[in-house]
């Protein structure tokens, strides 16, 4: 349970503060609600490229990090597809310094084409460390455009290409920060030792004067109902073969999301699951296999992902996957139905143990609609019945909303 | 109209409250360390062993051990535990390093009483079941060949290889072959030797109600395993500083490792090497980082740390770099290193690391599992929260001067290992 209030300021920030007296620190989250799915399809990246450049100076501070770590702070963020998310933890002592670095760099930045440059260069180191020099790095970058052939979920956060990167001029970040990063677009949530009175008056201060802007309302396309199964197998210089199944589901807005999320987790939540314990244990078909829901804003995907055992036939091994789908579609035990409900509870609670989780917590159900869903999740998920999971699994994880993307060793060739 | 240049003023308050640990001990004098606080019902036992790989010739059996302790035991099968732990949300997490090897039981106030029976028969009677074996052998050979791929995991093993040889548990490589000979008397007898009779210490944290710590002792003291106080010190010698490069072939990125032996928290420089560490490479403004990432765009990230153990520590320089600039991110590090030794790192600067160092101590002290971690550590180094305290004060005095000493004395080119894998 997390108490907060909730305040909204003149120019449309949204505020929530979480006080909790017994640390020393506040942790401050500012979630801006734009992510790659707002990307131009030639300029994919450009969200996240944009997160780095939000530490290369603001209009007024020359330097985000320098100060912030001079009041004992310390700060990060990440991009993923739907929104963008900066947060720090500070002493409370020094929480103004917060408030005056992330609200400057709400009213502007600086755009120098030093910062660009740079930035540009990290990226790109990012990209290859990440998804080109790693083993299977590339799958998520092949399988976003199998599953998706409308919707910008097509491309992955780091963008479709490095050229998309290295392509990126100062006109189309000032164009991009002007659409997306204002304050009705925003919402800031403090977490720790911090009063709402404190808060009111700090957001007054600092916040509230930057203006708000038109917000355009996002249209994208709707992913058209996949009626057959897609495949593409890459031979490649990887140790041994691998398997991903990616399954359309619904968005994270939708009801039948708590029965999806579910439904990943009779699969593969814990050990004693479904797929682990017939495919790995049983079978010996995989040496790790997992599946998960990823809960995106749009119409999503649930996604296994098995490392295959040495001297197995992938199709034996895609097979044997499919049999555990079916198998499942025949029941769920209501013991077994009791496991994940657990499951969930003690996960809900062991990520409520950090003010930065919480005030990140509070933040993304505000975004959902509501930040009190936080303290709904434990009752909703208690209320679903395994029907609605085995409803779920009938309409879902069918072969023709299927695709597969298979890594074929030429190791063993 | 407000003022938007200039910063809030800052106030570094210097004093600290570290909230003290319940210090008791079992029956066996096996030492019992209690940290209660938080406001979630949820509870974490950690058991330390003496039995990290340093307590076997064998150079994988001690993480075997560790790893199959929970797959199976006394009339339960690997699949019938995983369910009586998954049933009430309950898990494991499991760590071998070179000195100790630690079992951690993640628990809620909720279901302690159907769960605490389930951790007792993991811990007094695994099976180390062949076809667990078998699966876990399988499982490592693919672990292992997946890893051999990466340019990172090749630097940092023929690091460590170069600076420890190959008889010291950190600088072993570990073969494919070396899953061949483990079997299931050489675990049991692993097990009886280093975890029934070389029980360190049991750290329990969460938000503990008086019946839920009553309930955790009682089944800790039934266990009946044997506390032993012995550090197992590797002999080991300095060698001499080596050069290494390692071809992959195609790989677009090199990863680059530097580093030399190094010494641990007891050590008298301790403090002001950890504070040299953290303006070099230890915080998003280190030196290195400003360099390499944010003034030349050569990497992703690059930094540099001090690992220390009870009985040693190393340090070491790690980044991966685009492949074409690997000679340029080089020498830049080099340079980044000399300048510590030549010239006075800037008031400003120092000034700004140890207002983050306060912080990030603040930190590290938040929350009741993070606290216990630092009780943890303490404990395992036999050393008092005193010592924490006399980290503050050396952080409010060390001067520049000192910094530059610091650098001078244990940064010297000459004495550093130089790993880098690439194409």
């Amino acid at each position: 349970m997390i108490n907060f209030e909730k305040f909204e300021l003149a120019n449309g920030l949204k505020v929530i503060v979480h006080e909790d007296k017994s640390t020393p620190l506040v942790a401050m989250n500012i979630l801006y609600m734009v992510g790659a799915r707002d990307e131009d399809p030639e300029q994919t990246g450009f969200a996240h490229l944009f997160e780095h450049l939000m530490f290369g100076g603001s209009i007024n501070i020359p330097s985000y990090d320098e100060p912030l770590q001079k009041a004992g702070g310390e700060n990060n963020a990440f991009t993923n597809n739907d929104f963008t998310n900066y947060y720090l933890t500070i002493p409370a002592a020094n929480l103004e310094t917060g408030f005056w670095l992330e609200s400057d760099r709400m009213l502007s930045l600086a755009f120098t084409e030093k910062s660009l440059e740079v930035q540009r260069n990290v990226v790109v180191e990012e990209f290859r460390q990440r998804y080109l020099n790693q083993p299977y790095g590339d799958a998520w970058l092949k399988l976003r455009p199998l599953a998706y052939k409308v919707h910008p979920y097509q491309w992955a956060t780091i963008g479709k290409e490095v050229s998309h990167i290295e392509n990126a001029n100062l006109q189309d970040v000032k164009n991009f920060f002007k659409k997306w990063y204002a304050p009705n677009n925003a919402i800031l949530t403090l977490a720790g030792n911090c009063s709402v009175e404190k808060a009111k008056e700090l957001c007054k201060k600092w916040f509230e004067p930057i203006p708000s802007v038109n917000l355009i309302e996002r249209n994208l396309p709707k992913e058209p109902k996949q009626t057959e199964m897609r495949r593409l197998e890459i031979k490649a210089d990887v140790p041994s073969d691998q398997l991903y199944l990616a399954f359309h589901c619904c968005s994270r807005y939708d009801n039948d999301f708590y029965a999806t999320d579910l439904l990943s987790d009779v699969l593969s939540r814990g050990k004693s699951s479904r797929l682990y314990q017939q495919l790995v244990k049983d079978k010996k078909l995989f040496t790790d296999i997992g599946a998960y829901m990823l809960g995106d804003l749009d119409d999503s995907l649930i996604l296994i992902e098995g490392k295959i055992c040495d001297g197995v036939n992938p199709k034996d091994a895609e097979d044997a996957v499919f049999y555990v789908i079916e198998e499942l579609k025949k029941g769920i035990s209501d013991k077994e139905l009791e496991k994940i409900k657990n499951k969930t509870y003690s996960s809900l609670l062991f990520s409520e143990m950090s003010i930065a989780n919480k005030a990140l917590n509070l933040a993304y159900f505000e975004m959902l609609g509501d930040a009190d869903l936080a303290n709904q999740q434990e009752t909703i998920y208690n209320s679903i019945k395994s029907s609605d999971i085995l409803s779920i699994s009938n309409s879902v994880l069918t072969k023709e909303n299927c695709s597969v993307l298979t890594y074929l060793s030429n190791h063993h060739a | 109209m407000l003022n938007r240049i200039n910063a809030p003023e800052l106030t570094i308050s210097g004093n600290l409250e570290i909230v003290d640990a319940i210090v008791d001990k079992l029956n066996n004098g096996t030492p019992y360390i209690t940290t209660n606080s938080g406001t979630q019902e949820v509870i974490k036992i950690d058991l330390v062993f003496e039995a990290g790989s340093a307590y076997s010739t064998h150079p994988i059996i001690a993480n075997t051990c560790n790893r199959l302790i929970e797959e199976g035991s006394g009339k339960f099968s690997s699949a019938e535990i995983s369910e009586m732990l998954d049933q009430y949300g309950s898990y494991f997490v499991t760590e071998a390093g070179n000195e100790f090897a630690t079992l951690s039981f993640y628990t809620t106030g909720k279901f302690i009483h159907q769960t605490l029976p389930v951790l007792k028969t993991i811990l007094t009677e695994p099976t180390f079941s062949e076809e667990e074996i078998e699966t876990y052998k399988m499982q490592g050979k693919q672990r292992l060949a997946i890893n051999l791929n990466k340019v990172d995991f090749l630097a940092r093993r023929n690091f460590l290889n170069t600076i420890y040889g190959d008889n010291h548990p950190l600088g072993i490589m570990s073969k494919s072959e070396d899953f061949d000979m483990l079997n299931k008397e050489a675990l049991l007898e692993f097990y009886h030797n280093n975890y029934r009779n070389k029980l360190r210490a049991v750290f329990v944290a969460g938000k503990l109600s008086s019946e839920h710590e009553t309930a955790i002792k009682n089944l800790i003291e039934e266990l009946n395993f044997n506390h032993s106080n012995i550090n197992n010190v590797v002999e080991d010698k300095i060698l001499n500083p080596k050069t290494t490069y390692i071809n992959k072939k195609d790989s677009i990125q090199s990863a680059i490792r530097i580093g030399k032996k190094m010494f641990n928290r007891k050590h008298v420089d301790y403090f002001d090497f950890s504070i040299l560490n953290t303006i070099l490479g230890g915080y998003f403004g280190s030196r290195l980082m400003s360099n390499i990432r944010e003034d030349k765009g050569f990497t992703y990230g690059i930094g540099s740390g001090l690992a220390t153990d009870i009985n040693d520590g190393y340090f070491f320089i790690t980044t991966e770099v685009g492949s074409n600039v690997a000679n340029d991110a080089l020498k830049e590090i080099y340079f980044e290193v000399e300048r510590l030794q030549n010239e006075i790192v800037p008031e400003e600067e120092l000034n700004l690391v140890k207002n983050y160092l306060f912080g990030s101590f603040q930190r590290s002290i938040d929350g009741v599992f993070a606290l216990s971690e630092r009780h943890k550590t303490l404990h395992l180094n036999n050393l008092t929260a005193e010592h924490y305290l006399n980290y503050i004060s050396r952080l409010k005095s060390i001067t520049a001067d000192d910094i530059r000493m610091c650098a001078k004395k244990h940064l010297e080119k000459a004495s550093f290992s130089e790993v880098v894998v690439g194409p």
